[in-house]
């Protein structure tokens, strides 16, 4: 029998608790965050009708949870958030003045994008002085970078060129467009926003929660939970973290095996984060567009990039390529634009040349993609408009030019990528077989378990979700408990077996 | 928004109750479902911790030599006729047949010679020796050393905490060994542990059992208390329980096993089945007897399957080896600060030292357990050491004994929320040094030889160690592991170079006493020859072909 006892010096503890700890920043899915959460739901429901109170209470949860994930780095988010702000009325006064403001926009852009390539490419710049003055000349490895960099610096460009497209007016209060930049379920890893969309919810004058929002959140929630805390981190711990870094042995199948895993890994690891966000979100009234629609039933690349990310590749669609020129500057033009598209959103994961190839390969394809379409007659775009002859090898082809993308954009380096394509391409026999998949049982039964529920068709989720709506808010509870309680599960075994990985997303990284 | 239902307040009800019950699933106890090991779910761990009143039974012993010479006297006073009491009993009476062997005997041979440059070969440069405090001219160590290189066959008993928990260090020293100097096996494997874990080294399937552990003998019914040898667990059967070993391949060196050792005591008459690899199985009655008793297997396996069939015994575990070579046992003990060996039975201890033929090294690796950050003084612990070795040299009289220093282990620091070195680990090392010292024990420094690698951090950072930054994983056993074969192997070279002089002076002698002969006498050329081939047969290299000395 066991029985609880509060720590020693609770005080101490508790005030630990509570500031900001570079080793154990909050994540939506950890223990912290439910706490925060039910306190601030506490709050939330009883000033629910007050429209002016509500986003300043929120924007106050939001600023204290991007503290405790990133420290000082508030600040940074408070200034982006502030200039870009100005700069907006800026953009708003110029065009009442029946100029362009194009020179305003070039600003943010500069700004912005200068913080992007600092962070981005600080390690490198590091690397670069310590090779000529020697080694920690300058140590910004003490330095994490704020979290979610990219996410807000992303929806600040938006939002500047919104107004100068006249697509939104500029907000009046600079603490709402704080709360556009910071709301607190998006801050770390998106799903970026439609600002005109997104400032009518802030300004909703009453809040309104639906009995499906509900059942929906739950069942969010409760994915998401599976999806990030239960397969992505058992699978990156116990099988691609091992089978990149040699520690499965050689041979073809463990090659194939670590990118078939990091391939359902990244996928699990970023839209169960992000479903987390969207049923956190979706709890307080906030409706947070979809990130991932089953990306790897995509027949076509093109069909991939509607699935995958949806709200970046809109972005990328919307604020880069459109900005490029988009397809009205003739072909050869569109082909180029869509490569060069994809070449900086693989620059901006990182600067490397792993990142350049999976940019690259994706950018051709899609140009690729693009060249069938115009060729071949009756092509088509997505899935379910092909026949089954067409799609299925469609499918199969699409979801291995994305696990080939995955196996360089993960890999430690170029050389690592191709040694691991040649051992799979030369060295793959049956004999591997069962010797791996009796080295890590359990990582292998989650794959299995990841790929078999990603490829049950959009029908049963909602058939399920149905039935989490009609159970009521005790069954909704109750799936979220067993979820939380199999990703607690899971983070104690992998601790106890000396594997705790790290506890942040992969994409918190980029 | 007339018409339709605002659900905001079931969306606090929601959470409140998700919540409500996400901490609530930290009343479920920690427990075994379907061999899956289901942990404590805390949501705050850092605000509320559970701990089991079982943690407040264990039991901290304290050193009894006294009652030690007492109990060693005792069964010195059974037997006078005898020196080594334990071990002849045993070997007088037999009791019942318990060898399943092959038809034919599986020949004894020596263990690998391994050359000078072969042990030499990869030893880092900056490795942390061994500091050897013996003051013989030969020390027990050297002799140690000297057995292992010349092909004789060792038993190292590695004893720990939960640092070597799952063969971690241990797996690693032991393939580098074997590689080295023959031999195969994992060794000692208990016969059921009263709580999961799981060894990389061996598989192991056991069910039926009673088990107990050393540290709280509480728990143990008052008859077995007294039954517990180093291995600090005891399992204790009635007809059904069995248990199943088999050999993992996790290292090359693992899986070619043709010995076995079931170490046991039956005090009542027993039936026991043993199947070697699920098709070939024996019967074994045992008679009763409250001595110490093996069931020998001299056979090739893949697995043994020990079962009861009639009757009660209690079942320590088996060894898994081969005849020659190394022989390295994990007796790794969880929480254990080494003070456990003062609640095992010497006469246990020493009948287990006789059926297995004698441990040659027994080395003592604790100190995690007694470690506080802010504690510099040791001075009880590190008299607790001196009991700890002089216990273990009476109860393994031939063996030499190897302190391993504390390893080294991170804090946070409240302030800064970073890991730091705990302070106390150099003082700790100091006083197990002084321990060894006084004791005229060997001594290794396994906190340098992590510093090698940056400490506890560097192990963090390389994934070589758990987020607790105390215990190490495999990966991390292996680096530390690595540093220990390192300095073994120093004085293994050493010890190889002394051997090959000695031989090879030796051997000039018999061939100049065999040349006179063969001048003077020329009908005994062909008996002369006959001794000059079993000279060079016995002392040649095992890598040289002994065809080559029949031609000559």
């Amino acid at each position: 029998m066991e029985y609880p006892i509060l720590a020693d010096n609770l005080p101490q503890c508790i005030r630990q608790l509570l500031l900001y700890d570079a080793g154990d920043p909050i994540t939506l899915a950890g223990g912290f965050f439910l706490m925060a959460f039910v306190v601030f739901m506490t709050g939330y429901t009883v000033i629910k009708n007050f429209a002016r109170l509500r986003p300043l209470y929120v924007l106050l949860f939001s600023l204290y949870f991007y503290y405790k994930l990133s420290g000082v780095w508030l600040l940074l988010l408070a200034g982006v958030a502030l200039s870009d702000f100005i700069i907006g009325r800026c953009v708003a006064r110029s065009k009442r003045h029946g100029r362009r403001g194009r020179g305003w926009v070039a600003l943010t852009v500069i700004i912005d994008v200068a913080i992007l390539a600092w962070f981005k490419s600080a390690g490198l710049f590091a690397e670069l002085i310590d090779g000529l003055y020697g080694e920690g000349t300058l140590d910004l490895g003490k330095v994490a970078a704020p979290a979610g960099v990219s996410f807000f610096v992303f929806q600040s460009i938006s939002y500047v060129i919104d107004i100068y497209r006249g697509r939104i007016e500029p907000l009046s209060r600079p603490t709402e467009y704080l709360f556009l930049l910071s709301f607190f379920p998006k801050m770390f890893l998106g799903p970026l926003v439609d600002n005109a969309d997104f400032i009518s919810q802030i300004r909703a004058p009453r809040l309104y929660i639906s009995k499906q929002d509900v059942g929906r959140a739950a069942r969010l929630i409760a994915g998401g939970l599976i999806k990030y805390a239960v397969i992505a981190k058992c699978l990156g711990v116990m099988l691609v973290h091992p089978a990149f870094a040699g520690e499965m042995g050689g041979g073809g199948f463990v090659a194939l095996m670590a990118v078939y895993g990091f391939t359902m890994q990244i996928y699990c690891d970023f839209s169960g984060y992000t479903d987390l966000a969207l049923g956190v979100a979706l709890l307080m009234g906030f409706r947070l567009p979809q990130n991932f629609a089953a990306p790897y039933h995509s027949a076509t690349i093109t069909e991939f990039w509607r699935r995958w990310h949806i709200s970046l590749s809109t972005w990328l669609r919307n604020y880069l390529y459109i900005s490029l020129g988009g397809n009205r500057r003739g072909r050869i033009r569109t082909y180029i634009n869509l490569i060069l598209t994809m070449f900086l959103g693989g620059l901006w994961h990182g600067v490397g040349m792993t990142f350049v190839v999976w940019g690259l390969l994706h950018g051709i394809m899609l140009a690729l993609h693009k060249i069938w379409l115009a060729v071949i007659p009756g092509a088509q775009t997505v899935g379910y408009r092909m026949p089954l002859w067409r799609r299925i090898p469609g499918v199969v082809l699409t979801f291995h030019i994305v696990a080939l993308g995955w196996l360089f954009f993960t890999a430690g380096d170029l050389s690592q990528a191709m040694g691991m394509l040649e051992s799979i391409f030369r060295d793959t026999d049956i004999s591997q077989i069962m010797p791996t998949l009796e080295s890590a049982p359990a990582a292998f039964a989650l794959m299995a378990v990841g790929y078999a529920m990603h490829a049950l068709p959009a029908s049963v989720d909602r058939d399920i979700e149905r039935g989490i709506i009609r159970g009521g808010f005790i069954v909704q509870a109750a799936i979220v408990v067993a979820a939380a309680w199999c990703a607690m599960q899971c983070s104690a075994m992998l601790a106890a077996s000396d594997m705790a990985g790290g506890g942040l997303p992969i994409y918190a990284n980029f | 928004m007339k018409g339709r239902k605002n659900s905001s307040i079931r969306s606090y009800l929601t959470i409140v109750t998700a919540a409500a019950g996400i901490v609530a699933t930290a009343l479920i106890p920690p427990c075994d479902v379907l061999g899956i090991r289901l942990h404590r779910t805390v949501v705050l761990p850092g605000l509320i911790r559970f701990e089991s009143d079982e943690a407040e039974s264990i039991v901290e012993y304290e050193a009894d030599i006294e009652r030690l010479e007492e109990q060693l006297a005792a069964i010195e006073v059974e037997e006078p006729t005898v020196p080594q009491p334990a071990a002849d009993t045993l070997a007088q009476e037999p009791p019942v047949q318990t060898r399943f062997e092959m038809l034919f005997e599986t020949p004894v041979g020596r263990g690998r010679i391994a050359s000078v440059d072969e042990i030499e070969e990869g030893i880092a440069e900056d490795f942390v020796p061994i500091e050897d405090f013996d003051t013989l001219p030969r020390t027990r160590f050297e002799e140690f050393i000297d057995r292992m290189v010349d092909g004789q066959p060792v038993r190292i008993a590695f004893m720990g905490d939960s640092f070597i928990e799952g063969d971690i260090l241990t797996a690693d020293l032991r393939d580098g060994l074997q590689r080295l100097f023959g031999g195969c096996g994992v060794g000692f494997v208990p016969c059921d542990i009263p709580f999961a874990t799981s060894r990389k080294t061996v598989k192991r399937r056991s069910a039926g059992w009673d088990s107990y552990s050393i540290m709280k003998p509480k728990a143990a019914p008052g008859e077995l208390r007294d039954l517990f040898f180093v291995s600090g667990y005891i399992s204790h059967g009635g007809p059904g329980a069995d248990t199943r070993w088999q050999t993992a391949t996790a290292y090359p060196t693992l899986d070619s096993c043709t010995t076995a050792r079931i170490l046991l005591i039956s005090r009542e008459r027993s039936s026991i089945e043993v199947t070697l690899d699920d098709t070939l199985s024996r019967r074994f009655d045992m008679t009763g007897d409250k001595a110490l008793r093996e069931i020998r297997i001299d056979h090739p396996y893949r697995s043994v399957r020990m079962k009861i069939i009639d009757g009660h015994a209690v079942c320590y575990g088996i060894t898994m080896e081969s005849p020659d070579g190394v022989r390295l046992d994990n007796f790794s003990v969880r929480s254990n600060n080494g003070h456990a060996i003062f609640g095992t039975s010497p006469v246990i201890n020493r009948e287990v030292d006789a059926v297995l033929g004698g441990y040659d090294l027994v080395v003592l690796q604790y100190g995690l357990n007694i470690m506080q950050p802010s504690q510099r003084n040791y001075t009880r612990y590190r008299d607790q050491l001196r009991d700890m070795i002089a216990y273990a040299r009476r109860c393994f009289p031939r063996a030499a004994v190897l302190v391993m220093g504390v390893s080294d282990r991170c804090v946070k620091n409240a302030q800064s929320g970073a890991y730091e070195t705990v302070a106390s680990a150099e003082a700790l090392t100091a006083y197990q040094r002084a321990a060894a010292d006084s004791c005229r024990v060997a001594f290794w420094d396994t906190r340098r030889a992590m510093q090698r690698y940056g400490g506890m951090k560097g192990f963090v950072s390389r994934r070589w160690a758990g987020g607790d930054y105390t215990h190490i994983n495999y990966a991390g056993g292996r680096a530390v592991a690595q540093a220990l074969l390192d300095a073994i192997r120093v004085q293994a070279a050493a010890a190889r170079q002394e051997l090959d002089i000695r031989q090879a002076d030796e051997m000039q002698r018999m061939r100049i006493i065999a040349e006179r002969y063969h001048r003077r006498d020329s009908i005994a050329r062909a008996k002369v020859e006959v001794i000059s081939n079993m000279v060079d047969t016995i002392f040649d290299r095992a890598a040289e072909p002994i065809t080559e000395t029949r031609q000559m």
